[in-house]
């Protein structure tokens, strides 16, 4: 059944229209919480505050933006709080491009992204780089890189303009791509 | 060019690519004398094509690292909400 379906049923008390609204989204809320939170457990917090905010609020919602728009923006809101809440101090300053893109550090990576699946210590390397972004930029570019949103949406969902959004994603690129040289460039 | 062209394509970046990429970030458009001269950069420069495909690698990285909610977490998610299957 179509989502729009879907959430009209929901909003008339229909509860297995909201269970499969649920089963519908959860795999990519639990995903994208992870990739933000990059903790299991994190994650899971997420998905189900997330969700119940949805069950909450399912009777507001108007259908003029899409469920998962909706649903982006409560993972990323969640998410910078407990960023914020837990470290204040512990990421690395991206603010100046200067200091950010080192294009002379050139190594020729021995790993290809799709070694991924079966290489824990891979994982490790990406948890950890991307730990040190902040998590303002680190929403922007899993919103946009990673998930694959436009421009437009992933303004929308972090309520900044379209040019604060490029910047912000070109930063996020160029820090984490000099953090995984820094790392593989000693691996063979 | 619209921005999904704008975006570096997977795998061979050509240097038109990257000079679209940059020069999206620049918010220049494409026929821009600075944009030009970026073009005209990069044709001939093996160390930024070399950066960017590195940066199109990273991404790809994040993108192929997923995880799958198991079904004990599907579980506790629906219990918590109150719902049944």
């Amino acid at each position: 059944m179509e989502e729009l379906k879907l959430i009209e049923l929901a909003q008339n008390g229909d509860r297995k229209a909201l269970t499969d609204l649920v089963k519908m989204y959860e795999q990519t809320v639990y995903n994208f919480s992870f990739k933000i939170c990059r903790h299991k457990d994190r994650a899971e917090h997420t998905m189900q505050e997330t969700f119940l905010s949805m069950v909450k609020s399912i009777n507001q919602f108007s259908g003029q933006s899409k469920l998962s728009t909706w649903l982006y923006r409560v993972v990323a809101n969640h998410c910078l709080m407990l960023a914020r809440s837990e470290n204040k101090y512990g990421f690395t300053s991206i603010d100046d491009d200067d200091a950010v893109i080192d294009e002379k550090s050139i190594a020729d990576w021995k790993i290809t992204p799709d070694k991924i699946a079966e290489n824990n210590e891979l994982k490790q390397i990406l948890d950890e780089s991307i730990q040190k972004l902040e998590p303002e930029y680190r929403i922007v570019f899993m919103l946009r890189d990673v998930e694959g949103l436009s421009t437009e949406e992933t303004a929308k969902i972090v309520e900044l303009s379209i040019p604060a959004v490029k910047s912000r994603l070109h930063r996020a690129r160029a820090f984490l791509r000099n953090e995984l040289n820094e790392r593989f460039k000693y691996e063979q | 060019m619209s921005n999904e062209n704008q975006t570096l394509k997977i795998g061979m970046p050509t240097c038109k690519d990257v000079m679209a990429h940059i020069c999206d970030n620049l918010g220049e458009e494409l026929n821009s004398p600075r944009c030009i001269e970026i073009k005209t950069h990069l044709e001939n420069c093996d160390n930024c094509q070399h950066y960017f495909k590195s940066v199109e690698t990273t991404i790809q990285f994040y993108k192929k690292y997923n995880v799958q909610i198991s079904d004990e977490a599907h579980k506790r998610l629906i219990d918590f909400l109150g719902l049944k299957e």
